[in-house]
């Protein structure tokens, strides 16, 4: 309850001082909330963009494409990483780095090869996605204690057991959480990437707003992209905890 | 040393060499013992000896690379719940299950339907000395009550055969010594049989009908030393000062050599 509070008044703050930065700049650089409601109404009533739906669903599936490809791979990758332990240690730490370099370097690349259309954009989310869920699935499988897999061998576990019941919950946290920042950084690389050069798709509709310097539309189209943001990440904190209670 | 006859279990010329990276080791040279049904065996040795190797092999974990392991009139090929129960010298319990789960752990992999588990694990915890706890999770529970617990899950398997793997050796002194009077009361009240791993002799004397001291490694038999005195156990009578005597020498001769280079 006060948390909601303080998270309302912190967002009326904001809204305040935007309003009142944005009467005093130039309007075409900058505009108002009060500016801003009336472009929205028109974006999502479809007058002023009415290939909103079908930009939106397009990035929608490249997203989910790109998503659904970085948790097979991640997953796949992370277990042969984490169970066979020379693998692991050879190239667990170059995967790490790998993951350090500022991923909007291979871009430019990747539209080369994979051009303008959808398959730029889901592999750049790929690519963004892959790594978390890799090095999240290696670290939970190390994090598995050995002496808990004997016990359940002693028991009568054979392998498949011994996964479902030993290493699955004791790594379920980790595993999570690396799903739920995968996802976040694949809507990211689709959108960045969309916006960086594409046809179609939300980022374009930002960079055409964008470029004919109308404010109050591209504001319209960046809530709108923030709210699918926002709405697949609560999405993902309720399968984190619905994960939470299933291992229980 | 020979086979008993009806002997439960019968470790016959068993070795085990492990790999290492400064080249092969032998854990355990030739060993032959056997146990007959309802015996408490206690296996007492210098660091290193192979006790907990021939403990994992009585349950299946480790195989030797030469002799065999017959339990209750089978050759071990592999683990077998049903026959015989482990408790390790870490409880090993799961995080994530109550006091409760962890006991129906082995019943449950059995596929016990939940009904008749949870039944039997709940009439384990009043003998155990955790009524009252059975929603705890592990990480709520004392050093002592984990290990009782894990007891528990093994005892809830009802397998003839109890393999304890040093189950005290983390406990403090005083928890060590009243939870050796419990499984103590635990054993005469069940008549398992019960192979017992342990460094200390105080332990060895109080419980066991037969107490194997192993060499230092290679690991070997050294002698077996019968006990026949009545429970419970008076650690002061001249008898058993004597015994700790013998024993202790014995041990003391094996540990020297275990830390010589």
């Amino acid at each position: 309850m006060k948390v909601g509070l303080l998270r309302l008044g912190l967002l009326a703050v904001l809204l305040a001082v935007w309003e009142v930065a944005g009467r005093a700049a130039n309007p075409l650089l900058a505009v108002p909330p009060s500016a801003v409601l009336p472009a929205l109404r028109d974006l999502l009533l479809l007058r002023s963009y009415p290939d909103l739906p079908a930009s939106l669903l397009l990035t929608l599936r490249e997203i989910g494409t790109a998503y659904a490809l970085a948790v097979a791979a991640g997953l796949g990758c992370g277990f042969v990483l984490g169970m066979y332990r020379l693998v692991g240690r050879a190239w667990g730490p170059m995967i790490a780095a790998l993951y350090a370099v500022p991923a909007v370097v291979w871009y430019p690349s990747l539209m080369l090869f994979f051009g303008l259309d959808a398959a730029s954009k889901i592999a750049f989310g790929f690519l963004l996605g892959f790594f978390p869920i890799t090095l999240a699935v290696l670290a939970g499988v190390r994090q598995v204690n050995p002496q808990l897999v004997v016990v359940a061998r002693a028991y009568g576990a054979g392998a498949v057991t011994v996964f479902r019941r030993v290493m699955l919950p004791s790594m379920l946290f980790t595993l999570v959480g690396g799903l739920r920042t995968g996802l976040a950084l694949c809507v990211i690389g689709v959108v960045v990437g969309e916006i960086l050069g594409s046809k179609a798709g939300m980022g374009a509709l930002i960079n055409h707003a964008y470029g004919l310097l109308r404010t109050g539309d591209y504001v319209a189209l960046v809530l709108v992209t923030l709210a699918l943001v926002v709405g697949s990440d609560v999405l993902a904190s309720l399968l984190e905890r619905h994960a939470r209670r299933w291992t229980e | 040393m020979s086979a008993r006859p009806g002997a439960l279990i019968a470790i016959e010329g068993v070795t085990k060499r492990y790999l290492t990276g400064s080249g092969p080791v032998e854990a355990l040279h030739d060993v032959s013992l056997s146990v007959g049904e309802g015996e408490f065996c206690t296996l007492i040795g210098p660091s290193g000896c192979g006790k907990s190797t021939l403990l994992g092999m009585l349950g299946g974990l480790v195989a030797p690379d030469h002799g065999r392991l017959v339990v209750d009139g089978r050759p071990v090929t592999g683990p077998d719940p049903r026959r015989v129960a482990t408790v390790f010298q870490e409880a090993g319990l799961f995080p994530w299950r109550t006091a409760l789960q962890n006991v129906e752990f082995g019943l449950e992999l059995q596929g016990v339907p939940v009904e008749r588990r949870r039944r039997t694990a709940s009439e384990l915890l009043g003998p155990l000395g955790l009524r009252g706890f059975a929603a705890k999770y592990p990480r709520e529970l004392s050093g002592g009550m984990k290990q009782r617990v894990a007891i528990g899950r093994a005892l809830a398997l009802d397998a003839k055969i109890l393999l304890m793997d040093e189950p005290f050796g983390a406990l403090d002194e005083q928890t060590r010594a009243l939870m050796g009077e419990w499984l103590l009361d635990i054993w005469r009240r069940t008549r398992k049989t019960v192979i017992f791993v342990t460094h200390s002799l105080h332990e060895a004397l109080f419980l066991s009908t037969r107490v194997a001291v192993m060499t230092a490694r290679p690991g070997r038999i050294k002698s077996v030393l019968e006990l026949s005195m009545e429970y419970p156990r008076s650690m002061e009578s001249p008898e058993m000062v004597a015994l700790r005597a013998k024993l202790w020498s014995e041990i003391r001769e094996e540990s020297l050599r275990a830390m010589q280079p």
